[in-house]
Parts: C-alpha cells; sequence; structure tokens
C-alpha cells in the first residue's frame, strides 16, 4: 500500500495519481536515512543513492529533473538527451516573422519627418508651375493629393530621401522644365512624345520621371506606370500565352491586376468622369457603352481577367471617336526590358520581354508604332544600378544623343554578336534627354532647402555650395545628398 | 597660379640671370648627351622675362614710391584666406566628432571603415527621423542635456548624450590572490572618458547583436543598433542595470582601496 503522503516533502499527492510514491523514494526505502523534512529543491546525492561506492563530492551536483511540488511528484528517471549544450535558436526568437514581411519593413516609404523644421516659403505645385522657366532652381512641394497619386502608381522609391523632411517637395530643374515642355507641346498638338531619360548613377533620372507624372496628374492627363522594368522581365510573375496571337505573346495576369489597380486609385477622378464610347461584351461582366470607365476598371476583380480589361481599357483610352484626355505612359528601368526577358515557352526556349503583351504596348508606344491619338507621351529612364547589360539599348541612346548633338553616330561593332535588333528598332527614332548634375544656382537652391528644415546644419553661402557641388562631382544630385545629409558630419 | 604678390617674389622675380635659359634638347636624350660645345653662346639679357613679372615689377616700384598696391589675404585667392587659428574640425583628422569617430571604429569589423562610417550615417539619419524621445525621470541622463524635443535635429548630440549617459564611472580590477585564499581582490578604478565610452557601445552593441530585425537587408543592423539608442535615452535599455549593477559592485567593495598592498600598487 502506498504512503498516503509524499516521503520528501511531506505533500499529499494529487488526487488522480496512482502510485504516488517515486521510484527512487520508493527504493530508498529505510526512512531513517533521511531527515524528516528536507528543504524543497535541496537534495543530496548520498539520500538519493545511499549505496552508491562514489565518494559523494567526486560526483556531480545532480539537479531534480522537474521541480519538486510543482506537480505529480514523480520524478523522471535519467534521460539521454542528445545535444543538450545546443540551444534551440528558433525556440529563442519569439515571432518569427511572416514571409514578405521583413522585405515590407524593407520597402516602406515614409514621406515625411515631424522633427524637421516647415519651410515657411515652399509653395505647392501647380499645374503649370513645372513648365515655367522662372520656377528653375527653386524646390516646390506636392500637394497632398497629388502624393496620393504618385503613391499609388509606385512612383516614390525606398531609396530616395523623402523621409527626412516635412514634406515630400522636389527640386525643379532645366532639365525639368524642358521634359515638362515638350511633354505639353505634344499634348497640344495631339502628338506622342517618345523619350529616354538617361544619364549617370543618382543623378535624378527617376526623380525627372516622377516629376512628369506630377505634371501629367496636375493637368488631368491619364498616367500608366511601371515603376521597375525588372518586375516584368525576371520571370518573377506568373505568365500565360495569349490566345490568337502569332508569335504567341504572354500576358502576365497578375502584374497587370494590380496595375489595373493602382491606375484605378491613381486616376479615380478622371476615369469616373469619362464613358465608354463601344461595348465590351467579351469581358467577364458584359459592360455597354456609355458606362464609366472606372466601372469597367472594376471588371478586372481578379488575375485572369486582369488582361482583355486592360485592353479594353486602353482601348477606350485611346478612342478616336471621344474626347479623351492625354495619356503618360512611364517605365523605370528600362535596360531591363530591351533583351531577352528570363521567361521560357513551353518548348523551354527564353521569350523576348518584346513578346510580353504589356511591355508590346509598352515599347510599340516608344517606337512609334503605337500612336495615341489625343496625345501625350511615353516616357523610359534608364537605371544605372541595378541594370544587366543591354549592349543594343547603350548604342542606340549613344546614337540618338550624337545625332541631337550633330556630333560623329558611333557605328555597331561589326565583329559583336550580342545586339538585339528589336530592342535597337523600338530604340531608333526616340528623342534622349540627357541628365547630368545640376548646376550651383540649383544647387544653392536645393542647400537652402535642406538648410530651411533644419537636415543641413551649416551655412549656406557660394563657398559651401561649392564645397558639396565639387565633392558631388559637379552637382551629381545623389551624391550631394550623401556629401550633405547621409554624412557623419551633419 | 597668379603670382604671389609681395615684395620678396618680385625681388626673386628680379633676380638677373647670367645666361638665358638653356631650350630643352631637340630630338632624343642620346643626341642631347655630350653636346657641351653645341650650347647657343649666351645672349645678352633683353630684362623682359614675363608679363607676371612686369607686373610684379610694377608693384615693387610702387613699394618704392611708398605705396601699398597689394593686399595679400585677398589678392590672389579665390575664397581669400582662413581664419587662423583654424577650428579644430577643418583638421582632416579631426573632421568628425570625438564620440562619433570613436564608435565608428568600434562599429568596423574586418578593417571596413567606408561600411562602418555608413552604418553610421544611417544611425544618425533614424535618429533624426524618429520622434523626440520620452525620457523616463527613475533614469536621468547627464546634466546639463538638452530638452527631448531638441535632440532628433541634433542627432549627434542625442548619440553622445545616451553613450555618455549610461556609461559607468568605475571598473573593477582584480587584484590577483589579494583577497586571501587565492581569490582576487577586487577594487574600483576610475575610468578615462574614451574608456567610459568604449564600455558602454560595447554594451549596447551586445544586446544589439542578440536583438532580430524586422527587415531585412544591409540597413538593419544601424536600424537595430539605433532603436537600441533611442531606447537607451528613453530608459527602456537593459544597459541601465548593466551600469548600476556594477556601480553597486564598486561601491561595495571600495573599501578595499584601504588595502595597504593594493595602495602601494596603485
Amino acid at each position: 500500500m502506498p504512503a498516503p503522503n509524499c516521503l520528501r516533502c511531506l505533500a499529499r499527492p494529487p488526487p488522480g495519481l496512482a502510485t504516488p510514491v517515486p521510484r527512487t523514494a520508493a527504493a530508498a526505502s529505510p526512512l531513517l536515512n533521511r531527515p524528516a523534512a528536507t528543504p524543497i529543491g535541496t537534495r543530496t546525492r548520498a539520500h538519493a543513492a545511499p549505496f552508491s561506492t562514489t565518494p559523494a563530492p567526486a560526483g556531480p551536483p545532480v539537479k531534480p529533473a522537474t521541480p519538486v511540488g510543482s506537480g505529480g511528484h514523480n520524478r523522471v528517471g535519467k534521460k539521454l538527451k542528445l545535444g543538450k549544450f545546443k540551444t534551440d535558436r528558433a525556440a529563442e526568437r519569439s515571432k518569427v516573422p511572416l514571409p514578405g514581411e521583413r522585405k515590407a519593413y524593407r520597402k516602406r516609404i515614409t514621406l515625411s519627418n515631424d522633427n524637421a523644421l516647415p519651410v515657411p516659403w515652399l509653395a505647392d505645385l501647380t499645374p503649370s508651375s513645372l513648365a515655367d522657366p522662372a520656377n528653375t532652381a527653386t524646390v516646390m512641394g506636392l500637394p497632398d493629393s497629388l502624393q496620393d497619386q504618385l503613391r499609388a502608381s509606385d512612383a516614390f522609391k525606398p531609396s530616395q530621401s523623402w523621409g527626412m523632411f516635412r514634406k515630400p517637395a522636389v527640386l525643379v530643374r532645366k532639365e525639368t522644365v524642358d521634359l515638362v515642355n515638350r511633354m505639353q507641346d505634344a499634348a497640344d498638338k495631339k502628338q506622342t512624345l517618345r523619350l529616354v531619360v538617361t544619364g549617370d548613377k543618382v543623378t535624378g533620372k527617376s526623380m525627372l520621371l516622377l516629376q512628369a507624372m506630377a505634371h501629367a496628374y496636375l493637368n488631368n492627363w491619364i498616367v500608366i506606370h511601371l515603376p521597375e522594368g525588372q518586375d516584368l522581365t525576371t520571370a518573377c510573375t506568373e505568365y500565360s500565352p495569349l490566345a490568337d496571337t502569332d508569335p504567341v505573346q504572354y500576358s502576365q495576369p497578375v502584374y497587370v491586376f494590380k496595375l489595373i489597380q493602382a491606375i484605378k486609385k491613381a486616376n479615380e477622378n478622371l476615369l469616373s468622369k469619362m464613358y465608354t464610347a463601344v461595348g465590351h461584351p467579351g469581358l467577364p461582366q458584359s459592360i455597354t457603352a456609355n458606362t464609366s470607365l472606372l466601372t469597367l476598371a472594376n471588371v478586372a476583380k481578379e488575375p485572369d481577367a486582369a488582361w482583355p480589361v486592360f485592353r479594353a481599357l486602353w482601348h477606350e483610352l485611346t478612342h478616336r471617336s471621344v474626347a479623351r484626355p492625354p495619356i503618360l505612359f512611364t517605365l523605370d528601368g528600362l535596360s531591363h526590358i530591351t533583351r531577352v526577358s528570363d521567361y521560357r515557352s513551353p518548348a523551354f526556349e527564353l521569350i523576348h520581354s518584346y513578346d510580353l503583351a504589356l511591355l508590346r504596348l509598352f515599347t510599340d508606344g516608344l517606337g512609334g508604332s503605337l500612336r495615341l491619338p489625343w496625345g501625350g507621351a511615353v516616357l523610359a529612364a534608364t537605371s544605372r544600378s541595378n541594370a544587366p547589360r543591354s549592349p543594343s539599348m547603350e548604342l542606340a541612346l549613344a546614337q540618338r544623343e550624337a545625332e541631337q548633338l550633330q556630333r560623329e553616330v558611333p557605328k555597331k561593332d561589326p565583329f559583336f554578336r550580342g545586339y538585339d535588333e528589336r530592342a535597337e528598332a523600338s530604340l531608333r527614332s526616340v528623342q534622349v534627354l540627357p541628365v547630368g548634375g545640376i548646376d550651383k544656382v540649383e544647387a544653392r537652391g536645393l542647400m537652402e532647402y535642406w538648410a530651411a528644415s533644419g537636415m543641413l546644419r551649416a551655412t549656406v553661402d557660394n563657398k559651401s555650395v561649392s564645397e558639396k557641388w565639387t565633392l558631388a562631382g559637379n552637382g551629381v544630385l545623389g551624391e550631394m545628398e550623401r556629401a550633405s545629409l547621409l554624412t557623419m558630419r551633419v | 597660379m597668379p603670382p604671389r604678390l609681395n615684395l620678396f617674389s618680385a625681388c626673386r622675380a628680379l633676380t638677373s640671370r647670367a645666361f638665358a635659359q638653356r631650350p630643352p634638347p631637340l630630338g632624343p636624350a642620346v643626341l642631347a648627351r655630350g653636346m657641351a660645345d653645341l650650347t647657343p653662346p649666351p645672349r645678352p639679357s633683353t630684362g623682359f622675362t614675363s608679363p607676371a613679372n612686369e607686373e610684379a615689377l610694377g608693384k615693387l616700384r610702387l613699394i618704392e614710391y611708398g605705396l601699398t598696391p597689394a593686399d595679400v589675404s585677398t589678392e590672389g585667392h579665390k575664397y581669400g584666406l582662413p581664419d587662423l587659428p583654424l577650428q579644430r574640425d577643418r583638421n582632416a583628422k579631426h573632421r568628425y566628432d570625438d564620440v562619433i569617430n570613436q564608435i565608428t571604429k568600434l562599429l568596423m569589423r574586418d578593417g571596413k571603415l567606408a561600411k562602418a562610417q555608413r552604418d553610421m550615417a544611417l544611425i544618425l539619419k533614424y535618429l533624426r527621423t524618429s520622434p523626440p524621445p520620452r525620457l523616463d525621470p527613475a533614469r536621468p541622463l547627464l546634466p546639463g542635456a538638452p530638452p527631448a524635443a531638441h535632440l532628433p535635429l541634433d542627432p549627434i548630440t542625442y548619440l553622445g548624450l545616451a553613450i555618455d549617459s549610461v556609461a559607468p564611472l568605475v571598473k573593477l580590477r582584480g587584484f590577483h590572490k589579494m583577497a586571501g585564499g587565492g581569490k582576487a581582490l577586487e577594487v574600483p578604478i576610475p575610468l578615462r572618458v574614451r574608456q567610459r565610452r568604449r564600455i558602454a557601445f560595447q554594451w549596447i552593441l551586445g544586446v544589439v547583436t542578440k536583438k532580430v530585425s524586422k527587415g531585412s537587408g544591409r540597413t538593419m543592423f544601424p536600424h537595430r543598433l539605433a532603436e537600441e539608442i533611442v531606447a537607451v535615452v528613453e530608459g527602456r535599455s537593459a544597459v541601465w542595470d548593466r551600469r548600476t549593477q556594477l556601480h553597486k559592485a564598486g561601491t561595495t567593495n571600495r573599501a578595499n582601496l584601504n588595502n595597504m598592498k593594493v595602495r602601494r600598487m596603485l
């Protein structure tokens, strides 16, 4: 018969336990060996095993396997535990981030800094301010509604320093005024401006594209922006062949679905005021004539329907019978698309980027075979920090630039096989806008804005402007930022 | 380079040569060798050497008449001469703040100073963009610290304040076998400023390396570090306990300073 009480701590066993006496305690039956009441948690080796031949001090102190009295009172025997000195790192981490969470944290965009001082003289952009040469070398703020539109179309990049200032603002450069005026001229004449913005690293090419988009949004253009060329060609989004195309073209349903959402969000006001010219019976939800374009865009409720809806939307936006606003179609990271993509056809052959339907639309626009009847612009910007080699694009851009400056046009290397004829064809008649460093007047305007925001703690005079301008390789914008804002000398 | 317009340079320019300067040899060097007899005969000097020299001469003449034609401090320099004595941060070696300089070197791994500097710049950027810290009265910062609202716009002070506030005042030095029974005798020893900052920053780094970052990419380490700096200023960091513990041990052991053997060694 088991003893009613625990022999070690004199506590009553829990009612459900059949054998309350621990095995080792039962083996050590002579009760005289042990003191009447041992303090909880202390146990000597002699008490645990009275017949041991090992002298007591030589052995390691035995720790209780389970805390006595915590429940059960049954001591577990020795267990073989492999790798007991290894810590379980997975258990240490309190919460493992979900898939995509860490990247989202890295790519998050902050557009304001409450610590920065508000700049009293900062004026917001108006529809005409980017086209006005008088605004050159001034910094101008983006109005709130424009911020939302630009954010919806992914125009801000995490590498740009938006998060340092009270509100997002842009520097109006000579190139900005030039580009915006060219866009406006083309739109006024119902022509299409086809232009590539190119230049060295961190000279502000993407920012120029953003300014073009800002101008377009403020003047009620429809803006379609493909934020990264590489998203479309590195085989990281789904693709499917399109029926009735020869040679076969491929649509990218998930990407186009997201693009439609972005277009809808950014151009909502405009789309809701425009109505379809013709009916679109082939869509998942039949659309009759005289329906709002926003309703048409809303038909794309899942990726499968995205491409037909996008085609229908494009068809409506470029319809000749109804007056439509100009369109701005932009893409950043041109060299990713002027080459063979990473996608493979069912025959396991690489697919050319120009056979991807969305990119085909863009490159047709850039090459001039696709006209925008109500005018507009097709703009592309090159990227220099994340760009695969694209010899055809480099050559074509160098040739166009030389033609513009009426210099000797560089020739194709006759012994090189890496050229891409389709890329060359699409870039045969584009305009090129080379972007370089800013001049000292612009640099001064920018640095005065930085100083007024409290981010640059220095006197802005000719000497300091000249110093930073020179440090930045004759006014390369990103380098100026690195030299004055992202430095250890604040 | 513009000529230096002072008396000495004018005199130097005036030094007349007995012979006109030898023209550089024509053709390859071999032909020029051993051609001493081919040197042209000395021509009488016309007195005119260069326009700059003429200008200097003119100035010298003006000086002769008792006029001061040129102000050396303004003329011949695009941006003027610097004010002397030079400020400390105009020296390339003292370009950065002392704390920043020391900590950047402590951040450095594998000798990659440029990476450490970029990390430090990101830390400062984080401090500038994070909201002002909410100070904990139980963890007072250094006396004379600026108010919390001023800190984000002065990130260097922010960082220096955080580190100097948790920096320990003493370390415990163990005197070998002096406590009797082979034990070391712990004696509190005061630290210099750089030592204090180093220890404080090593504690902070120890906390940071054990943290899990929220995002991914190369900016995450400076982010975690900057978060810990903010935690220090707000009094949330575990580093404060470490400092308290060390100070307690130092207070407990300060009687050991009276040990005669120790006093002889200190």
